[in-house]
């Protein structure tokens, strides 16, 4: 009757109870064994009990601990244990030595609250006020994976009451599906502690005591005392931060499909637009060129009028889609190395029939040497292109003139084109609108409205897009000077 | 003998112009309104030249481009870009593509043909000054 008393007595103990033979190896697994380590008897008995419940820097002090005991009969040490799920906790343990010396008994105690109070406390009198110094949530844990201590704004963080957070897991304060891997980063850090950002990269989340989530950042240092390491955690609420780059990212999102869709609307009404055009210009062509049968002068001339208006409408299409990719920032700039001299030769080329048909003098005063300089070459052959364009357009005698130097402004390269003619000139109040759009001064208005009032403003704009200037003076009855001044990109 | 000439357009008058200068040059021509036709005619009558519109009902310029190229007896066959799509960097994706030639709309009535020719064999040319 005694007997099964004090049986029962010892399997209700809080404490393990472990029988060990002389080499470690598990004999008997007794009291709440179980209950503190996580291993039934059946998976305990016969393994080595070293590598069964001690972390792997605390094997060699589990060694030394059981040859003490069979030196001296008894021993005692407070340590670390590992779980079978993992998790550590603090054990006191108190050994003695039986059967003349072939085996150990242990009776292992969880302190892990207890200490965790303890340490709680000491580290509570020597950084309490620091803690509460700093406007971030600061909580520092052990590797038990318990709060030791937090200052108020965590508390406030996390919705706890003063003092509530103390002796808590810190899983507590972390959303279920993070608890999982949470253990295994917390293991690893305490092996090798270091200050360092938590889960970069990732978006973290706490969890307040109301159930609800927040996002956080948390940056992590390790605090090193004489017997062990605990970790302090620097919390910041980023709801605002997130909700922001969301609300940014959203923004992004809608202003990039908002262009998208600009830039289809652009390339489907340069396509609209162009498609009826080729026939009005086809046909126009056919016709002129009598393929279809004889045509008689009048109507020779009024086809030719259908055709240049049709040409026209082109123009305008091509400078308004070009205009318009511009004004969106859609002309994805080139830095190419452009043979300036060239490409003012090649351009002028290509209008060189034309003033040679008006009987102008087409002169070009261009460098000996290759002129090579950094720049889009296409935006700056569309300039020049307009430039001599109009040039010939408008002097219906004498000459005009191209000039081109490279030079150097205090460590910066930049380009002059000065494109002269002695045309009919520009009025003084008409030079001050004359880059605007659909603007044409009394020349142009003169010449039928041939050109598109576009070009120059365009051109305008891709020097400015290049970083350059465009300008213009003139003296009526004596003839116009256009200057394109553009830096090295 | 000259050319024959498969031309792949749904704008009708762009197609009507087509035709009718190339027959005017002495050219035999061919037309698809859409790109499955385009791509049936050309099995069938095996053309000496392509001229293809981009956006086309059905399968576009590119579609059947690709469908001519992956038919190892089309395999030759020049295939020409005739489109409205004439926006910058336009030729540049319709040369990686893999056509031949690049014209944008609108098309010149007096160098159209001119501008095609060289697309073709010496001996498919029509001879200059047949066009009547």
């Amino acid at each position: 009757m005694t007997d099964r008393l004090d049986r029962d007595w010892i399997v209700d103990t809080p404490d393990a109870h472990v029988l060990l033979s002389s080499d470690g190896t598990v004999l008997g697994w007794e009291g709440a064994a179980q209950q503190l380590f996580g291993y039934t008897a059946e998976e305990a008995l016969g393994t080595k009990y070293a590598e069964l419940v001690a972390p792997p820097d605390r094997q060699g002090e589990l060694e030394r601990f059981l040859s003490d005991t069979r030196e001296r009969g008894q021993a005692g040490l407070e340590t670390l244990r590992r779980r079978k799920d993992g998790n550590l906790i603090f054990v006191v343990l108190s050994g003695r030595r039986i059967d003349g010396g072939d085996r150990i008994v242990l009776s292992e105690k969880d302190v892990t609250e207890l200490k965790v109070r303890r340490d709680g406390r000491a580290l509570e009198q020597r950084f309490g006020e620091f803690l509460e110094s700093t406007p971030d949530g600061l909580v520092i844990s052990n590797s038990t994976g318990h709060v030791l201590v937090a200052n108020s704004q965590a508390e406030r963080l996390f919705g706890y009451g003063p003092g509530e957070l103390r002796a808590r897991l810190v899983d507590d304060l972390l959303p279920e599906r993070f608890r999982r891997s949470h253990l295994g980063h917390r293991n690893r850090y305490f092996e090798q502690p270091r200050t360092r950002a938590m889960g970069n990269g990732l978006e973290l989340y706490g969890l307040r005591k109301d159930g609800t989530e927040f996002p956080v950042e948390i940056s992590l240092s390790p605090l090193r005392s004489e017997d062990s390491v605990v970790v302090i955690s620097a919390i910041r609420d980023v709801s605002e931060r997130r909700n922001f780059e969301q609300a940014l990212q959203g923004k992004n999102l809608e202003l990039e499909n908002a262009n998208r869709a600009k830039d289809r609307f652009l390339a489907s009404m340069s396509h609209e637009l162009r498609t009826p055009l080729n026939a009005v210009i086809g046909f126009t062509g056919t016709l002129l060129m009598k393929l279809p049968g004889d045509i008689n002068d009048e109507q020779t001339h009024q086809l030719q009028l259908i055709r240049s208006s049709a040409r026209h409408l082109l123009a305008l299409i091509n400078d308004l889609l070009n205009l318009a990719k511009i004004e969106a920032g859609k002309m994805d700039l080139q830095h190419e190395v452009v043979d300036c001299s060239a490409l003012v030769d090649e351009v002028a080329a290509t209008l060189r029939p034309q003033a040679v048909t008006k009987g102008l003098s087409f002169e070009l005063a261009l460098p000996p040497e290759p002129e090579t300089f950094v720049t889009d070459r296409r935006a700056l052959s569309q300039i020049l292109i307009n430039l001599m364009n109009n040039a010939i357009k408008f002097t219906e005698r004498g000459y005009v003139r191209v000039g081109l130097s490279v030079e150097d402004f205090g460590g910066q390269r930049r380009l002059s084109v000065v494109v002269e003619d002695s045309g009919p000139g520009i009025r003084q109040d008409e030079l001050a609108t004359l880059f605007e759009p659909f603007v044409q001064g009394q020349a142009s208005r003169n010449k039928g409205g041939e050109g598109t009032g576009l070009g120059l403003h365009l051109s305008r704009k891709l020097a400015a897009m290049l970083d350059g200037t465009l300008t213009c003076t003139s003296e009526p009855g004596v003839g116009s000077s256009f200057t394109l001044v553009l830096p090295e990109m | 003998m000259t050319a024959t000439i498969l031309i792949a357009e749904d704008h009708m008058p762009s197609l009507e112009l087509m035709r009718y200068l190339l027959k005017a040059n002495g050219y035999r021509t061919l037309v698809a309104e859409d790109g499955a036709t385009a791509i049936a005619m050309a099995r069938l009558e095996r053309p000496d030249l392509i001229v293809c519109d981009l956006q086309m009902p059905g399968l576009n310029g590119y579609e059947v481009l690709n469908a001519l190229r992956a038919d190892p007896t089309l395999k030759g066959v020049r295939m020409i870009a005739v489109t409205a799509f004439s926006m910058l960097g336009d030729r540049e994706r319709v040369l990686t593509a893999g056509f031949d030639g690049y014209f944008s709309k609108p098309i010149e009535a007096e160098t159209f043909v001119e501008q095609m020719e060289p697309f073709l064999p010496v001996e498919l040319r029509a001879p200059r000054g047949q066009s009547s």
